[in-house]
């Protein structure tokens, strides 16, 4: 394997990363990848639908296809694996290469292992890796550690995405489907269909679940690649072997000569460092107990730390030391101006300044400033509390006094007006009985006398029964349809002076009175008629 | 170099890394979201179904604030992270980093409607499948996307030894890369970091355990320990 020509970012991930890297890897070489999977799976798929079709059950050309899933898996993995490494095989390589790869780990997950949830991280140790079977399951192990939960996760979510797009593929073409062809319940369709199945029917939903399952399975076996890849990166420290080979190509590039000058100039001041704190060196050296400082010795802490060298004596007043001498060189650093350090400032101070003794007060007058400060409190609080006490009481009263009534608002004086003028008999001389009230002060009563005389003998003109609703307006509209001018006139003139009065309390002076009680309707008689 | 990283340099030189979400985190936790939502209506239909129709009219609305709310909320004033977000490590942020803001949130979940057809989030998951950074149509729309917040793995302290000046001057990413190397040893089998350390022998002029100290000694320089 050469790492130097890896086409994949390596860094740390989380495994929830490393599936998404999968996607990633996959849209950068869709083309190779489909391609060959659907020149390798797309006889096979058509195979078990033809063989489903002519034993005539339906289902089995999909159970087919999805039980041949394992198979399939091996085409991305070749493409992928290879592209990685900057070399994409096209599909002529990709199906040849699949003569050179082991047989053995497919026919297992094709047969026993079907409904193994880790199926695509075996894959690439199997078939990638090769390792004879009694080291493979001790790899095997290791590699699952940590990532075992997140495979069960993927094959799950691949499998539930598969059904999203099958799902979706189906409904997409029922929505093709005319209304008036759709069947009465969906239920009792598939209860049916499930027995008799029409060929093109079982075609179609074969061919759905052929694409749902072309579209996710080479996503499924991307992203159990990358997290196979994120895992062996974690566990062999991919990327700083990436990057210790680019600093080890840069230093060997400078130059034989050179790097002898650098590598001897290197060991000089290495001696020197050396030499000037030979005495204690071997004591600086010691495991960090980050965990758990307390435990005895270094031993106890994991095996490849207990690799950076004799541990066990106890170092802390060695690194106690270094530390002073660390806080020393910070200390020095913080004196350069430009990091602190301290400097003078000049400005204008009084020369007397104001004594603080006047500021201290005694702790009892604190005392009493907050005992009179609290009483204010309270004192504002009661206040508060009078206020809001005396708005209800007011508004208690006010509402005693002006108890809510409904249509109190009518007045009074227009009620009893009414109720005289109801039971009053209209008296056979009108003018004289308008004139007695109205210079008796009854101002009101006396025009509503005169209305509903004039009215009385309005209707008497006309012939007609004026009804007991009728208003004002319409009382007018009969009056224009008197013959003489002025008899109408007259009797608008009443019925607007009543109107004034009644709705306005606006009332006429005498000699307007006057005008309305000579002739008819208010006397029986036509003055003119007298003097004719 | 493939990658599921979308960078952004900020103008005082500070690279902004946003990782992407892919297809199915994403999926899984607008599962956990669903079974959320599911659970509270059910939950408030058990005293509404006493109510009769009232009851049935006020379960539809409560239905309709989790559908179109629930997730505009939680997004706005929870960090861009719905309930199942949380529990994937997920977060919503605008295309170039910054937190989500109200207007983008109600685009993108206002488009779900687009996403959901025909009916299982089919558009939405072939959208994912295509776009690089595996956005919906909404987030394309509203120019946000869905990141990672989960922390990275990372290794431990660095062991502490005798602090050694390199003999050469690195460059910054050489140095970030032996102190990666003195943090992440203690995962990495000793024969392991035999090998990682032997590439640089032309810079420690060790093999073998000498070489691995040296470079934790390097290590300790680095990071300024004494």
């Amino acid at each position: 394997m050469e790492l130097e020509r890896i086409s994949v970012a390596l860094r740390p991930r989380t495994p929830r990363e490393a599936v998404d890297l999968g996607a990633v890897i996959l849209r950068a070489h869709a083309w190779p990848v489909w391609s060959a999977w659907l020149v390798f799976t797309l006889p096979v798929a058509v195979l078990c639908v033809a063989l489903g079709l002519l034993l005539n059950l339906p289902w089995l050309g999909v159970l087919l296809i999805w039980w041949f899933k394992p198979m399939f898996d091996r085409v991305p993995l070749y493409v992928l694996s290879h592209a990685v490494f900057d070399h994409v095989p096209n599909w002529r390589e990709t199906l040849r290469g699949q003569w050179q790869w082991r047989w053995r780990g497919t026919l297992a997950s094709l047969t026993w292992r079907r409904l193994d949830t880790h199926r695509g991280l075996r894959l690439p140790l199997e078939l990638l890796e090769g390792l004879p079977p009694a080291q493979r399951s001790a790899r095997w192990r290791v590699l699952c550690r940590t990532i075992s939960g997140q495979a069960n996760m993927l094959i799950f979510g691949c499998l539930q995405l598969e059904i999203v797009l099958f799902v979706s593929l189906f409904l997409f073409g029922v929505l093709f489907v005319p209304g008036e062809f759709w069947p009465d319940s969906w239920g009792a369709y598939a209860h049916e269909a499930i027995r008799t199945v029409p060929t093109t029917v079982t075609l179609l939903i074969s061919s759905a679940v052929y694409l749902a399952i072309s579209a996710m399975e080479p996503l499924y076996v991307a992203a159990s690649f990358t997290l196979y890849l994120t895992r062996r990166t974690q566990l062999e420290a991919w990327d700083i072997d990436l990057a210790f080979r680019r600093i080890r190509q840069r230093l060997q590039s400078v130059g034989r000569t050179l790097l002898w000058l650098l590598v001897c100039g290197g060991l000089l001041c290495h001696s020197h460092v050396a030499a000037a704190d030979a005495a204690d060196k071997t004591e600086h050296i010691r495991v960090e107990r980050v965990f758990d400082p307390s435990s005895p010795a270094a031993g106890t802490t994991s095996d490849s730390s207990a690799s950076h060298g004799p541990s066990g004596e106890p170092a802390e007043p060695a690194v106690a030391k270094g530390d002073a001498k660390f806080a020393e060189a910070a200390a020095q650093a913080y004196n350069d101006p430009r990091f602190g350090g301290s400097r003078t400032e000049k400005t204008w101070v009084l020369r007397h300044p104001p004594k603080p003794q006047e500021t201290i007060s005694p702790p009892g007058r604190f005392m009493f400033g907050n005992l009179f400060a609290s009483g204010l409190n309270v004192l504002l609080w009661a206040l508060l509390a009078v206020a809001v006490g005396a708005l209800l009481v007011f508004a208690l009263k006010y509402v005693r006094k002006h108890p809510f009534k409904p249509g109190a608002s009518v007045s009074p004086v227009l009620a009893q007006v009414h109720e005289v003028v109801l039971t009053q008999a209209l008296p056979d001389d009108l003018a004289a009985a308008t004139r007695s009230m109205w210079q008796s002060g009854q101002r009101r009563e006396a025009l509503a006398l005169l209305y509903r005389g004039s009215m009385d003998r309005l209707a008497t003109a006309l012939n007609i029964s004026l009804p007991l609703d009728a208003t004002e307006a319409d009382c007018l509209r009969r009056a224009r349809t008197l013959d003489d001018t002025q008899r109408s006139q007259r009797v608008v003139a009443i019925v607007r002076t009543w109107q004034h009065a009644a709705y306005a309390n606006r009332f006429p002076s005498d000699s307007d009175i006057d005008a309305l009680l000579t002739g008819w309707p208010a006397q029986a008689i036509e003055p003119k008629a007298v003097q004719v | 170099m493939l990658d599921t990283v979308r960078q952004f340099e900020t103008p005082e030189g500070v690279f902004l890394r946003l990782r992407a979400a892919g297809a199915l985190p994403r999926a899984q936790a607008w599962s956990i979201d669903l079974a959320i939502r599911a659970a509270v209506f059910w939950g408030s239909m058990i005293p509404l179904a006493f109510l009769g129709a009232g009851g049935m009219g006020i379960g539809a609305l409560v239905m309709f604030v989790l559908t179109w709310f629930y997730p505009v909320v939680c997004e706005v004033y929870f960090h861009g992270q719905t309930l199942g977000k949380r529990a994937m490590g997920l977060r919503v942020v605008n295309a170039d980093g910054t937190p989500i803001t109200w207007m983008p949130s109600v685009v993108r979940n206002l488009l779900r409607a687009v996403d959901m057809l025909p009916g299982v989030y089919g558009v939405g998951l072939v959208s994912t499948l295509i776009d690089p950074y595996a956005r919906r149509l909404g987030d394309i729309i509203a120019g946000t996307m869905v990141i990672h917040t989960s922390e990275l793995p990372s290794g431990s302290q660095v062991p502490v030894l005798a602090a050694h000046r390199p003999p050469l001057d690195l460059a910054t990413d050489e140095q970030a890369v032996i102190v990666d190397f003195a943090e992440r040893c203690a995962q990495l089998t000793p024969q392991r970091q035999q090998e990682l350390s032997n590439l640089l022998d032309p810079l420690t002029g060790q093999t073998g355990e000498a070489g691995t100290r040296q470079l934790v000694a390097y290590a300790n320089w680095l990071i300024g320990r004494p």
